[in-house]
């Protein structure tokens, strides 16, 4: 179950010696202290060192990055209390730091610190630091300056019906928002750090119980295996600790929506939040989690199943309609109603080239639309998208360039691609449809099929962090069917999950 | 073991590519046959007629400015059997004769009664050919002149003849149930008849209102007008018959006339054999509504007598009908054959060789019985409220 996160030898070695690993205790000297954190940030501008007497009398250091404290919080509930006249009780350094923790009280946290490794990752993750006169212990406070952006509703995951709230990229904040959810000392939430370079916090979260202990420890196991010098979006987690990397079949769920983790959390599985990446990691997942999406559970569940259906029929047009009409239209024409054929057949009169050639020109001219769309500023997407439809649409049907059932089978399968909730699933299926072109275009039917089967063994062989892909189909478990071939009614559905 | 895979996946990508698409047709390569027919020259040769679509000639949205182009082109060539003319056809066609949309084939008189062997080999061989195109059979002039005539209701003329079969509104068979017929010893095939029309001096059309009898693979007579009707009661292709029947002398005001139209027709069979010879008895029930009434009776009193004038007239029209195959055609087109073999599944075996001398000697029983379920109307009817 277990894979090797490997990483090529030159690279580790490289990142080994930019790592800061020296395990110093500090020295009772101030300069000495001084100077080895300097030396530690050299050519960082943004570190503020400065000397400064508290209570009056006691010379101290503090060090600081500039950008990442919270300047309000700085001068007036640390600095302001200390600088004040007071008399110092005791020339013992352990004494003295419970002093100035009494002073402040509990408003930094103040925590001691001993360890030059320790203060190095505690100041560049927006600590301060307060080295005292011949005290080889150091205290430091955390008075991050809390940049975010305001919550509001993740744009990729739009409801008409729930909660307007998505992800932001605190992990703090995220964390509430969770924590908010499901009231239970159950829920854990265990912290990592994962990156040699940039160490991001990884908060790993599951409700005791619920998630299978078997699954926890795998995610745990795989998050250490990780040999990275900066994980800067959880994306890069889910790569590296997939089962799968190189299927295009996502085997971990990314979302931006608290709700939809509160629930799967529930439901038992992990999940991942990575510290600066708004998406969220749902695991283990199964093919079904990509057509289905938190609305489903928020309206009616006739409705929500009729909704799944049209999601499971979308999505085999996605990637099976435009092999499937270059299979019947070259090789086996009889299969079309006759009127049918003939309107096809004066469609293809003036178009030069093969069906299939046609089929992958425009397949990939709405690729390349779409993701032109994605990366140009949204006053320019929309122009793309007149042009798109336009001129490439209208113009090619009428320069005789493309045949016009052409246009219709790819802004079908366009539009279908769109259907499937999960982007990641979207993208598998809308990938699969060009090899699928090409085994049309070569066999036929014969190739389409081939082409469903080669699809089908791939994904009974995959396993999301132990769990077949295809569950509960295959493995087949009827109960577990109901939230998969129908939404069935909470009531049924309650039943189901107390049982198990 | 990646590179192996990726050397394994080329490979077998080669092996796909390299044959090419050997099997591609495009769809504007292909002559797509609506209709062939078949004739036999003077000189005794197989004669095909095919009618092909032009897909340029059929009006589309693109096209709309240009002149309107004949959406079908008839092409005719004679070989020494249906291969060899289609070869011929094929040397004149760019495109390939492609017969998976050819959705009837049309029998010409002579050819049929000359026998059918030699284009049946083509019908069933070829894998392009549908077992349900519809078969026809002319009536009075050749397969070729059919597929010439032009059709005002439909762009393809082919497509108006298979529209007609497919509707039902004569006798509709398909070549599969022509085949089983005419393989099996029980029974004899018939197919629909087709002629031409005339509307007026020029217009031109054909028409569905007869069926061909065969017996064993020779054309032998047509069916037509009350005999094709008892044919279809009988062997329950009742869609769409109307019955009308005079229940009283026509008056200067009324033609005396009761039309009904079929709503269930049910045949049992009953075979027997006694001293050795087999005995039919046939049990016919139908229902019926009426459509029409021009008399002056009033049909929620007098239904009865109307159910029994339609139950004399169906027997008439019945035994009519199987007194003609009986002694004129010779031809079980009914499939008593088949009812017998059924029943007595031992004794067939002795006679079904010589079923066909057999059939017109048997003696037959007819029951009818005819009932009018709906009278259509709530109220009398109007000359009957004036009374």
């Amino acid at each position: 179950m277990i894979r090797k996160q490997g990483i090529p030898g030159k690279i580790k070695q490289k990142h080994k010696e930019l790592e800061y690993t020296t395990e110093v205790n500090l020295s009772d000297n101030l300069d000495e202290n001084k100077a080895a954190l300097q030396q530690a940030f050299s050519n960082c501008d943004d570190l503020v060192v400065r000397d400064l007497h508290i209570f009056g009398v006691l010379p101290c250091v503090t060090a600081y990055l500039d950008v990442l404290v919270d300047d309000t919080l700085w001068d007036n509930g640390l600095l302001a209390p200390l600088m004040l006249p007071e008399k110092i009780e005791s020339d013992n350094p352990a004494q003295l730091i419970e002093q100035i923790k009494n002073k402040l009280g509990s408003v930094a946290k103040p925590e001691i610190a001993s360890n030059l490794k320790e203060i190095v990752q505690r100041i560049v993750k927006g600590d301060v630091i307060l080295f005292i006169k011949s005290s080889s212990q150091a205290l430091r406070f955390s008075i991050k300056d809390q940049l975010h952006r305001q919550l509001e509703e993740p744009s990729t995951e739009a409801v008409i019906r729930g909660p307007q709230i998505g992800f932001i990229e605190k992990l703090h904040i995220n964390m509430a928002l969770i924590r908010q959810r499901i009231r239970t000392p159950y829920l854990k939430m265990e912290k990592l750090s994962v990156g040699s370079i940039s160490r991001a916090d990884v908060s790993i979260i599951y409700i005791e119980n619920k998630a299978p202990q078997t699954v926890i420890d795998d995610v745990k196991q795989r998050l250490a295996g990780i040999d990275m010098e900066s994980i800067l979006e959880s994306g890069y987690i889910e790569e590296l600790i997939s089962d799968h990397p190189y299927s295009p079949f996502p085997v971990i769920q990314a979302t931006q929506r608290p709700d939809l983790v509160s629930a799967s959390l529930i439901e038992g599985k992990v999940a991942l939040l990575v510290d600066g990446s708004p998406f969220a990691l749902i695991m283990p997942i199964t093919l079904w989690f990509g057509f289905q999406t938190v609305e489903d559970y928020y309206m009616n569940f006739i409705f929500a199943t009729m909704l799944r259906w049209l999601r499971y029929l979308f999505a085999f047009l996605a990637f099976a309609l435009p092999s499937i009409f270059v299979a019947i239209t070259t090789f086996h024409q009889e299969m079309i109603p006759t009127s049918l054929t003939l309107s096809l057949a004066a469609a293809r009169e003036v178009v030069p080239f093969p069906a299939m050639v046609e089929t992958l020109i425009m397949e990939i001219t709405f690729e390349a639309l779409r993701e032109a769309g994605v990366r140009l500023p949204r006053p320019v997407g929309q122009t793309i998208s007149i042009v798109g439809a336009l001129v490439i649409g209208q113009a090619a049907v009428q320069a005789g360039i493309i045949s016009a059932p052409i246009i219709i089978i790819v802004s079908l399968t366009g539009i279908a691609s769109f259907l499937i909730p999960h982007p990641g699933m979207s993208q598998a299926f809308s990938l699969l449809r060009f090899p699928m072109v090409i085994c049309a275009g070569t066999f036929g039917l014969f190739g389409v099929s081939a082409g469903m089967i080669a699809i089908l063994i791939h994904l009974t062989n995959l396993h999301s962090f132990g769990v077949p892909y295809l569950t509960p189909l295959a493995p087949f478990n009827r109960s577990g069917l109901m939230d998969v071939l129908i939404r069935a009614p909470w009531q049924i559905m309650h039943k189901r999950q107390n049982k198990r | 073991m990646i590179l192996n895979r990726i050397f394994f996946v080329s490979l077998i990508s080669c092996l796909a590519l390299l044959t090419g698409c050997w099997d591609r047709k495009e769809m504007d390569d292909l002559a797509l046959v609506l209709a062939s027919g078949v004739d036999l020259t003077d000189e005794g040769q197989v004669e095909i007629t095919l009618q092909i679509a032009l897909p340029t000639g059929i009006p589309s949205s693109l096209q709309s400015s240009g002149k309107a182009a004949n959406p079908i082109v008839v092409l005719s060539a004679a070989g020494k059997d249906s291969i060899d003319a289609f070869d011929q056809l094929q040397q004149q066609m760019s495109r390939r004769i492609n017969l998976g949309h050819r959705g009837v084939i049309v029998i010409g008189e002579k050819y049929a009664r000359q026998g059918f062997d030699r284009i049946l080999d083509t019908l069933l061989r070829s894998s392009e050919s549908r077992y349900n195109s519809y078969i026809v059979t002319t009536y009075g002039t050749t397969a070729k002149e059919i597929l010439n005539s032009p059709y005002q209701l439909e762009l393809i003329p082919a497509i108006g003849i298979n529209k007609l079969q497919y509707n039902d509104y004569s006798l509709s068979i398909q070549i599969d149930k022509f085949i089983d017929a005419l393989s099996s010893f029980d029974k004899e095939p018939v197919t629909g008849a087709i002629r031409v029309t005339k509307h007026g001096s020029k217009q031109q059309g054909f028409i569905l209102d007869k069926a061909a009898v065969y017996r064993s693979n020779k054309l032998v007579g047509f069916l037509s007008g009350d005999e094709l009707k008892a044919f279809r009661l009988l062997t329950r292709k009742f869609d769409g018959i109307h019955l009308t029947t005079q229940m009283e002398p026509p008056t200067k005001k009324q033609k005396g006339t009761i039309s009904v139209q079929m709503i269930k027709a049910e045949t049992n069979i009953h075979t027997e054999l006694k001293n050795g010879k087999p005995e039919v008895s046939i049990y016919f029930k139908a229902v019926a509504k009426v459509l029409s009434n021009d008399t002056n009776m009033d049909l929620s009193k007098t239904i009865n007598r109307v159910e029994e004038r339609f139950s004399e007239d169906c027997h008439k029209a019945i035994m009519g009908m199987l007194s003609r195959t009986q002694k004129k055609f010779k031809a079980d087109i009914v499939g008593i054959g088949r009812e017998f073999h059924i029943q007595h599944p031992y004794v067939w075996k002795k006679i079904k060789n010589d079923w066909n001398m057999r059939y017109p000697e048997i003696s037959i029983q007819l029951i009818t019985d005819f009932r009018i379920e709906r009278v259509g109307r709530t109220q009398a009817p109007a000359q009957l409220q004036e009374n």
